[in-house]
């Protein structure tokens, strides 16, 4: 999942040079898309006579798809000077390599989302940070539920059961230890030492 | 195609440690998602029950869940799935998963697997292009190539100068991405450009979580709302829901198909060369489950032969009449008593006489419905239009509202029910003030907005939603005491009681994007289709897809010399949808948004393998053939074709 939000107007407006052809993707528009304010800025650009031919499909990172579609809009292409893609990065790059020849450009900022990997948009959070913790704190992520993605415990900064660096978020380390006395668990608060591995996705998974 | 699985099982070594200590487990796990769907169950869980058993572990049972994160689905798949004397609960899946069980389970919840760390892989389909969400997109300045996750070192102001004949330093298999940046724009003529760019510099504050967490929440919200799942697709309705009702010039040949419903084809009345008025019974229904046919027109009968049926696929037993352009009127159409004096089955007879079927699509004959076998508590009225494009009910409801409102007192009296509510969705402000206004003074008539979601309009959707009741599987809306009526066949009840006036005519909208002219226009059944799309200037450009219907559920038109129905609520035309389908990614999102809580991947899957019983055992018989699966499925699988086949070949099955 992905939220995708408008660059300026005034960014766009500047990236505008010559002709434009219009690749919108709501691949992920039940997510997010900006429809209407994409829409709204494509009008003006049109009556401005700038704009080639727009398509709107979806999942324009799905390569076979894409080009076939794309085949049927050659000439409004060829027209073109640039290509303005409004989606994610994913979208962008996948155009860009399609036409290398041309430039194109992102009409969208990817709202950075770290931890929220799910296929929709979900209340857990799981930052893939590769060896699972979980089992230490009674399914309450302290990667993502803590502030500080502390391991080892709470850091001690929450006031009444706020995290003192959100203070309208729950101290994470405070749900898992009711967590842990719920379950009858909290000898695991006992463990030894937590040390989090930082290496990279290559390093991590061997499987890659 | 770029496989991202989520998990991978824990070492050997790690998962006996933390046995050591736990005993009598239940293990779930969790079928992979985001990667070729070729496997039903994932080997992970039979693997961790060998570690298991190797280590004398008990384990009282295991489950294989799909989309273990999705949280409904899930906690409706736990119950009484755990069973007694359980101590544990093992979990093999993303922490996504693990923190589902974690909630759910109730009991201690241990992970046996842990989450791939991958960087940047978002998206929807399996590239290898991969984005990590920074939210200062580069790719501008840099040719469409992302420094972020392509460079080893997420550089954004050039190469650290460490590469080698193009090769990156940290990983010798990588082609330095500035390297590969620089080529790209040199190509373009756009070298100049980029080495006067200003430096970059990228901003690394934390994510607010709150902003995320609330938009997910509204997300959230949005898709729940009412019943499970559905979609929101462009609605695009301003093309022509302020365009008021025209009435169609007088055609001058109709062809009227005797199967314009569910049930019995009727059976003629009138032959060739007969003579024939307005509203006269030209055929005449063929059972319980059956619908008399009108002429819409008087004048000559020039065929009784079969002619294209434009949503069936192939020829069907049509009258074909001459108009004589007099419109004369039939002497059968006669205003019948007023409603105080008319008993429940003389409106059914009314009803039944008049040839009235649900005019939202189906076809199902109204009179049939007012039978009930089961006490009704209330009629709804479906005033959700929830197709794209569509603006037929919409004209209907603002037009002719006082028929609408007498259409639901006779229902209402019909069936016995105690109260009528008309549900209509919030993009409809304008009909939903009027029909609040005009229903003021009736106390048992309730005007319901509904959050706009498709699809909303199927019968069963709208019962959740309006009255939170689940129609059982198999069942009908009066299995919970409901009855579910469509606006314009309201309408036909009261033109039938009013004026004696069968059903011979109906909205249509006429629209889309490359329709000319669009519009909503009153047309005869058995208009041609040709005729009202040339009458609207025809359509703009080649390679337009003609459509009976919405968008979402219509019947595309390959021959446009068809006939209007009486269930052909719009004919539309759009933009031909040019896909290509490649294979299932298992993303889960077809499960995510299917109303009828199916897991349509599956039907994909069985349908090519011909596995029916399969398809029967995921009960495909409940699904409702919204296409919501088809709409949202990313790798463009033509799920509802697969759905029919398996349909066809479970009723073969019996």
């Amino acid at each position: 999942m992905l939220i995708t939000q408008l660059k300026s107007k005034e960014t766009i407006a500047s990236l505008v040079n010559g002709k434009v052809f219009i690749i919108n993707c709501q691949g992920c528009k039940e997510v997010s898309f900006p429809e209407k304010e994409a829409a709204e800025f494509q009008k003006k650009l049109s009556a401005e006579g700038k704009v080639t031919g727009i398509i709107t499909t979806d999942y324009i990172c799905n390569p076979e798809n894409m080009k076939l579609r794309l085949s049927y809009h050659q000439a409004e292409i060829d027209a073109a000077d640039m290509i303005l893609v409004f989606s994610c990065g994913v979208g962008v790059q996948t155009i860009a390599e399609y036409f290398e020849d041309k430039k194109v450009c992102a009409a969208c900022d990817t709202y950075p989302l770290p931890g929220f990997q799910g296929v929709t948009p979900l209340e857990y959070k799981c930052d893939q940070c590769g060896e699972c913790y979980l089992n230490l704190t009674g399914g309450i992520c302290p990667i993502t539920a803590c502030s500080k993605s502390l391991v080892n415990g709470q850091c001690g900064g929450s006031k009444n059961g706020k995290c003192e660096v959100d203070s309208e978020m729950e101290c994470g380390w405070e749900r898992i230890y009711r967590r842990l006395a719920q379950l009858g668990r909290l000898d695991l608060i006992k463990c030894p030492t937590q040390i989090r591995n930082y290496a990279t996705d290559a390093e991590v998974s061997e499987t890659k | 195609m770029e496989n991202y699985t989520k998990y991978k099982l824990k070492s050997t070594e790690e998962l006996v440690s933390l046995l050591a200590d736990k005993d009598n487990l239940f293990v779930v796990a969790c079928n992979k998602c985001f990667k070729e769907f070729k496997l039903v169950d994932e080997p992970d869980c039979d693997e961790f029950q060998k570690i298991a058993a190797e280590n004398g572990k008990t384990i009282t049972g295991s489950a294989r869940i799909d989309f273990l994160c999705n949280k409904t689905q899930t906690e409706k798949k736990l119950q009484d799935l755990i069973p007694e004397g359980t101590e544990n609960v093992i979990v093999i899946s993303c922490g996504l998963g693990i923190q589902t069980m974690a909630d759910l389970a109730g009991k201690p919840v241990y992970a046996a697997s842990n989450s791939l760390n991958y960087r940047g892989h978002h998206g929807m389909a399996l590239t290898r292009k991969s984005c990590d969400a920074c939210a200062q997109c580069y790719l501008n300045i840099t040719g469409g190539i992302c420094p972020i996750v392509d460079c080893s070192k997420s550089l954004v102001n050039g190469q650290c100068g460490g590469a080698k004949n193009g090769k990156c330093e940290v990983d010798g298999n990588k082609d330095c991405a500035w390297e590969k940046i620089y080529r790209r724009l040199e190509k373009q003529g756009r070298l100049e450009e980029f080495l006067n760019q200003p430096v970059q510099i990228r901003d690394y504050s934390k994510v607010n979580f709150k902003v995320v967490n609330d938009y997910v929440k509204a997300i959230r919200e949005e898709r729940f709302a009412g019943y499970y799942g559905g979609v929101h697709p462009s609605e695009r309705k301003e093309f022509s829901e302020h365009i008021a009702l025209e009435r169609f010039p007088e055609p001058q040949t109709v062809v009227i198909p005797v199967s314009q419903h569910v049930g019995a084809p009727a059976n003629p009345v009138v032959q060739v060369g007969d003579t024939v008025k307005v509203g006269q019974k030209i055929a005449e229904s063929a059972g319980f489950i059956s619908s008399n046919i009108h002429s819409s027109v008087s004048g000559t009968v020039i065929a009784v032969e079969p002619r294209l049926h434009p949503t069936r696929g192939g020829d069907c037993l049509s009258i074909v009449i001459q108009s004589d352009g007099k419109n004369t009127l039939h002497e059968s159409v006669q205003p019948h008593k007023d409603l105080d004096s008319l008993t429940p089955d003389e409106i059914i007879e009314i009803v039944r006489e008049a040839g009235i079927v649900g005019m939202g699509g189906a076809g199902f004959p109204t009179s049939v419905k007012l039978k009930p076998n089961k006490p009704i508590d209330a009629i709804l009225l479906n005033g959700c239009e929830c197709e794209p494009l569509l603006t037929a009910d919409h004209r209907v409801l603002l037009e002719f509202a006082d028929d609408i409102i007498f259409g639901l007192k006779a229902m209402l009296k019909t069936v016995g029910a105690e109260k009528g509510i008309i549900v209509i969705e919030d993009n409809k402000p304008d009909a939903i003030e009027l029909m609040k206004a005009k229903t003021a003074d009736c106390d048992n008539i309730e005007v319901v907005t509904a959050k706009t979601k498709y699809p909303q309009g199927a019968e069963k959707m709208l019962i959740k939603r309006v009255m939170g009741r689940q129609v059982p599987r198999g069942g009908l809306p009066a299995d919970v005491g409901a009855v579910v009526s469509n606006i314009s066949t309201v309408k036909a009840i009261s033109d039938a009681i009013r004026k004696g006036m069968p059903l011979i005519e109906r909205v249509v909208t006429v629209t889309g994007e490359r329709m000319k002219k669009p519009g909503n226009y009153i047309v005869k059944i058995g208009t041609n289709v040709k005729d009202l799309i040339d009458y609207c200037g025809g359509v703009t450009g080649d390679d337009v897809t003609i459509k009976m219907g919405g968008p979402m559920m219509g019947f595309a038109l390959s021959d446009v010399n068809v006939p209007i129905l009486k269930g052909s609520n719009g004919i539309i035309a759009i933009d031909t949808d040019h896909t290509e389908p490649v294979a299932c990614i298992k993303c889960g999102r077809c499960v995510d948004v299917c109303p009828m809580e199916l897991s349509p991947l599956y039907f994909a899957k069985y349908a090519d393998e011909e596995n029916w019983q399969g398809m029967k055992d995921r009960n495909v018989m409940d699904c409702v053939e919204c296409r919501s699966c088809e709409y949202i499925c990313s790798s463009k699988i033509p799920l509802v074709a697969k759905i029919k086949a398996g349909k066809n070949a479970v009723r073969g099955m019996k």
